[in-house]
């Protein structure tokens, strides 16, 4: 008996050991065989608008390259956080992906040295002459061109729901400061049941992308520069802030409680009238029945910032120590085209970084929005969305807001904003 | 093959035979010693936690000697306690071109946390489980009800209780409402923010802290309780006197678990608020992780969790220490 049991033992764990050794040899010879020439991209968007987009910019990208193979791994389940520590690990283990989705600008300088310069192979001159210079700018590290933005999230939008503002006799194209939108606010509060201001306030990130966006109406756009550029004038910055906690008067008295989804679908359900967002909120509205831009809801550039497209955007950077640097860089030249630009946007909602894009394939609202792009005077960077300060930075500003958010004491928010800096 | 059990037992007996005949352990080889002998059991699980959990501890603390911050690799040549200097005296670090704020305020959330979340629990505790173990009926329903929460993940219980605080529709604010108090807003208040997070934990883990009491009330004679009330003694007095100071072990061993717990508070505060829970909710655990992942400073990430682990060690050690002089270990 005890012999039996011996050998079946040895048994099992000689067959534990080759199923090992086969398992590592099938890892080993895996990442052999898709060695040399596939792109491994890492990305979080894996539902929704995001993975739709993604796969149509990967689609149109086969049909395109059909000779280029593609090791998609999205990092599932994972905001956007998470993706970093993925890829700093791989970073860390001098392992890094082809490239990942990553916000361009001041964000870059997480990973400053492991970027690699693609200027030339992938920024030639057709990129350079049709990117407006807002855009072109973030694509920047230092001066190095490293990474492609693939599309353009508006962040100064003021959404409405016409049906409520009607019924306020609020005329949203007669705003033109952000103290309308308070008045606009009251008049709302006194005429009807529904919240003048749609907001979540659990999280610092909405707060910080509405100041922000006033504060390009009280700086204007020099003070904006100044302020990102860590010489921001203490009066425009307070104001700005002021502003805010006039608005948050009329906040849902749940704001604490809820998100971005609970505030926006208040706005569709004709609870709340105006919501400030980036238009990423519109991607709800052209989904739900019976709510249509331009007949139950409408947008207007936020009062006082007209002139200016404050940006948000994600990019696919190079990677230096690249496992597959032709094929990445062909796939980077490939979302550095109208075509793969438009094909991504039509399902994100958001606009093409280039300005020749032929958008008539994109909904009426991106076509307005891709209008105000082209003529806009300015394309600012946005704080919140890490575009215009580096990550230490940013996280001084998102703390001096969580602090906003238990007191909404301007004075003492507007010191710390202008002390993240320091 | 020699088995090790057979090896053990033979050398047992051996030791038996011999204990008139005064033999000594100084004729042994090194190899026959009890300690080597029985090394294959004590051995691998020996090496595999020194490694990964206590090397991995030592690795954190010289991580945080250092000055690593973004990517590459650790410069372990310069070691320091600058990160420990900046990290209770604020000011600009050698590796940073901003200000580092000193970590007093999220310290002090985080014994404020602890204390208050740990005294509650236990006291609430052992009030639940003296009133179970009144051998009242459906009690098995009542223990699990009380235990449920518990084996809920915190992401859940945080995004629960933001529906819990809600001004409009939340219970608590609801039952506020009964008592007819306004509804209040709690979950971005500062006054409340704590002692919310505090509260919630407490419906978590009370019912943790019941069972543990029960199972020390459950240990205590029938007779102890009898005598009391034979000598008189009321029920309050009963308890107070003669079964609360019997439950001490049991009082140590539920501290020791709840105060762990709340110093890993993160994961809730992170569903509730993510990464900025604001300055009146900010706990050691939260800024940690802002440090670490948000500005990719990482020796001061990790200076912070020495700091961390140095707690947790202050509330544990007194406890283990008690059980090795009372021989339990």
């Amino acid at each position: 008996m005890t012999d039996r049991k011996g050998v079946s033992r040895r048994r099992v764990l000689q067959g534990a050991g080759v199923a090992a050794v086969a398992g590592l040899a099938g890892c080993g010879g895996g990442s052999g065989d898709s060695g040399a020439n596939s792109i491994e991209l890492l990305h979080a968007w894996s539902d929704g608008d995001g993975n739709a987009a993604i796969e149509a910019l990967i689609g149109g990208f086969q049909e395109a390259h059909p000779d280029v193979e593609f090791a998609e791994e999205p990092v599932n389940g994972a905001a956007r956080s998470n993706l970093d520590q993925v890829v700093q690990n791989r970073l860390q283990s001098s392992n890094p992906p082809s490239t990942f989705q990553t916000w361009p600008g001041q964000t870059l300088n997480k990973f400053g040295d492991a970027y690699d310069d693609i200027e030339g192979d992938v920024w030639n001159d057709d990129l350079k002459n049709n990117y407006l210079e807002g855009p072109q700018a973030q694509a920047q590290l230092d001066g190095t061109y490293v990474t492609v933005p693939l599309n353009i999230h508006r962040i100064n939008n003021l959404f409405y729901n016409r049906n409520v503002l009607d019924s306020a006799g609020v005329d949203p194209s007669s705003m033109s400061s952000p103290g309308d939108v308070v008045s606009a606010c009251e008049q709302v509060a006194q005429n009807t049941d529904a919240v003048p201001f749609a907001q979540q306030t659990s999280g610092t990130w909405s707060t910080t992308q509405l100041w922000e966006t006033i504060l390009l109406s009280t700086g204007g756009i020099d003070g904006y520069e100044a302020f990102i550029n860590g010489n921001g004038n203490r009066s425009d910055v307070k104001a700005a802030l002021d502003s805010v906690v006039a608005l948050s008067e009329h906040y849902p008295s749940d704001a604490s409680s809820i998100g971005l989804t609970e505030a926006n679908t208040m706005v569709m359900d004709g609870e709340a009238a105006f919501i400030h967002q980036g238009d990423w909120a519109a991607g709800a509205y052209s989904n739900a029945d019976g709510f249509n831009y331009g007949e139950q809801w409408g947008q207007v550039t936020y009062p006082g910032t007209s002139g200016s497209y404050l940006l948000n955007m994600d990019s696919f950077p190079f990677l230096a120590n690249n496992p597959s640097p032709e094929a990445t860089k062909t796939f980077l030249s490939y979302c550095g085209t109208a075509e793969a630009q438009v094909l991504f946007n039509a399902e994100k909602g958001s606009i093409p970084p280039r300005s020749d894009a032929d958008v008539s394939q994109l909904n009426q609202f991106q076509q307005d929005q891709y209008e105000d792009f082209n003529n806009a005077d300015s394309q600012p960077p946005s704080v919140e969305h890490g575009l215009a300060v580096s990550p230490g930075i940013k996280t001084n500003i998102s703390s001096a807001f969580s602090g906003f958010l238990e007191n909404y004491d301007a004075d003492a928010t507007a010191d710390a904003l202008l002390n993240a800096f320091n | 093959m020699h088995n090790p059990l057979t090896i053990l037992r033979r050398r047992l007996r051996g030791r038996d035979a011999r204990t008139d005949g005064g033999a000594t352990e100084d004729g042994e080889s090194f190899l026959s010693r009890e300690s080597v002998r029985s090394a294959p059991f004590w051995l691998p699980p020996a090496l595999l936690i020194g490694v990964f959990v206590y090397g991995a501890i030592g690795w954190n603390v010289l991580l945080s000697l250092t000055d690593f911050t973004g990517l590459g690799t650790p410069d372990y040549g310069s070691l320091d306690f600058e990160n420990y200097v900046v990290a209770f005296q604020g000011g600009t670090p050698s590796w940073s071109e901003l200000t580092v704020d000193p970590i007093w305020n999220s310290l002090q959330n985080t014994v404020v946390l602890v204390v208050g979340f740990a005294a509650v629990c236990l006291v609430l505790g052992l009030l639940l489980a003296i009133l179970v173990d009144q051998e009242i009926r459906f009690e098995n329903t009542f223990r699990t009800i009380y235990l449920l929460p518990m084996s809920l993940s915190f992401v859940v219980t945080a995004k629960f209780w933001l529906y819990m605080y809600n001004p409009q529709t939340g219970l608590i604010n609801i039952a506020l409402g009964a008592f007819g108090f306004g509804p209040v807003e709690i979950v971005q208040n500062p006054d409340l923010k704590l002692a919310a997070i505090a509260f919630a934990l407490v419906w978590q883990f009370s019912g943790y802290a019941m069972v543990v009491y029960l199972a020390g009330l459950r240990a205590i004679p029938d007779s102890h309780f009898e005598a009391a009330r034979v000598d008189g003694a009321s029920t309050v007095k009963m308890y107070w006197r003669v079964i609360i100071p019997q439950l001490r072990t049991a009082t140590v061993s539920a501290l020791v678990v709840l105060t762990v717990f709340a110093l890993k508070a993160f994961d809730f505060l992170f569903s509730m608020y993510g990464y900025q829970p604001g300055p009146s909710a900010d706990i050691l655990a939260t800024r940690m992780v802002r440090e670490a992942y948000s500005n990719g400073n990482w020796a001061y990430g990790s200076a912070i969790a020495v700091v961390l682990f140095l707690m947790a060690l202050a509330i544990v050690s007194p406890y283990i220490y008690s059980q090795y002089k009372r021989g339990a270990l």
